[in-house]
């Protein structure tokens, strides 16, 4: 008979392949957060009296790292505000705005949400156009996750500032980041792959640290979690079905990990071992200026936000 | 014997053998077993969980895209 390997509990509702311990949904939950609160620590992503700034979708992930950093509110460690950008995508983001507020108002934290429409003039579906492949006057043709990562990027800084927040969290979860390693890596793109990480670690202090606390978490366990602690997520597809070397590799390692349940652990880890001989060799030099459009910092004379912007005008 | 399947929108009777597991039944609807979380009879049940003559299987997808 397999029992919780904590309490003996009959009703399990995981068996992890990687280590062998199976939880009921008590325990797994209490494990979950356990792990995430201790992963905080050990990379130290929060001190005390952080004003942090949740990047909440409504998703799983997002809406999983608000209720466990919400622990840490509720013992008057850090306080959260939270924030949901509504990127401007028909039938998809209304769900998740509505999910998000529902979240933020069980656990009584302040939201805001923010558009792109307000603070670049136009939606992701208008700025994909009608037959939603690229914008007008693109020549290259790019991936609407690429727009939508690039202004995401530039939305959650500025507001960041605007609510004078001190850290940044994401819902990046296992999968998300092994998937990163691997495509950067692969792609060659080195100057991507060094600033892979539990934090960002900016020298420019107009950047706001990012942090990822649930970056060790598979993100089968976040969807359980989701179910197990009956939280509200939307749970749902984006229609801009993601870029198309991302799902080949999250494919590829779902396929591997298999047989090999460890293989997501073992390449964040290696990866971590020697990211920072890498970032210490590789991080180029020179100093970060500001974009002349919108006074963000920027190596270039605009920073990529502005510069697709000014493409399009 | 039948069991009740619940599958997003979806409600399903299915026929299955006895001594069927939760993960053979996700393999005959051809559904990605690492995308989804399953209750039984309204609880989370492991993929080896054995059905049983009229329990009602909820499918729950939780992972998308990728
Ligand atoms: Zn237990
Ligand atoms: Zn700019």
């Amino acid at each position: 008979m397999n029992t919780c390997s904590k309490c003996g509990n009959q009703q399990i509702i995981i068996q992890k392949k990687h280590s062998g311990q199976s939880l009921c949904q008590e325990c797994f939950i209490e494990s979950i957060n356990e792990k995430v609160l201790k992963d905080t620590r050990k990379y130290k992503l929060l001190e005390k009296g952080d004003k942090v700034l949740m990047a909440l979708s409504g998703g799983k992930d997002s809406v999983v790292a608000l209720h466990i950093l919400n622990l840490l509110r509720e013992k008057n460690i850090i306080d959260i505000v939270a924030v949901t950008i509504d990127e401007g995508i028909k039938g998809y983001r209304e769900k998740g705005i509505e999910i998000a507020k529902g979240n933020t108002r069980t656990l009584g934290i302040e939201h805001r949400v923010v558009s792109f429409k307000e603070y670049f003039g136009r939606t992701l579906d208008e700025m994909m156009g009608q037959d939603g492949t690229r914008p007008q006057g693109d020549t290259e043709p790019r991936h609407a996750c690429t727009y939508c990562g690039v202004f995401r990027r530039w939305i959650l800084n500025r507001v960041a500032q605007e609510e004078g927040a001190t850290k940044i969290a994401t819902g990046h979860n296992l999968d998300d980041e092994t998937q990163s390693i691997l495509m950067n890596y692969l792609e060659g793109n080195i100057n991507n792959l060094i600033r892979i990480g539990p934090k960002s670690e900016s020298r420019d202090e107009r950047f706001t640290v990012k942090i990822k606390p649930l970056r060790e978490i598979p993100e089968k366990e976040i969807g359980l979690y989701a179910i197990a602690a009956d939280l509200n997520v939307h749970l749902a597809g984006c229609p801009y079905v993601g870029e198309s070397f991302r799902r080949e590799i999250g494919g590829f390692i779902k396929e591997l990990s298999e047989n090999h349940p460890t293989i997501m652990y073992s390449t964040l880890r290696g990866f971590d071992k020697i990211k920072s001989i890498l970032k210490k060799e590789l991080t180029p030099k020179g100093n970060t200026g500001e974009c002349r459009r919108c006074g963000e910092p920027s190596a270039g004379e605009l920073c990529k936000a502005c510069s697709f912007l000014e493409g399009w005008e | 014997m039948q069991v009740k399947v619940i599958f997003g929108e979806e409600n399903l009777t299915e026929d299955v053998p006895e001594d069927y597991t939760i993960k053979e039944l996700l393999k005959k609807l051809e559904i990605p077993s690492e995308t989804v979380v399953v209750k039984k009879n309204e609880a989370i049940v492991i993929e080896e969980e054995l059905i049983q003559e009229g329990d009602t299987l909820e499918i729950i997808k939780v992972i998308f895209g990728g």
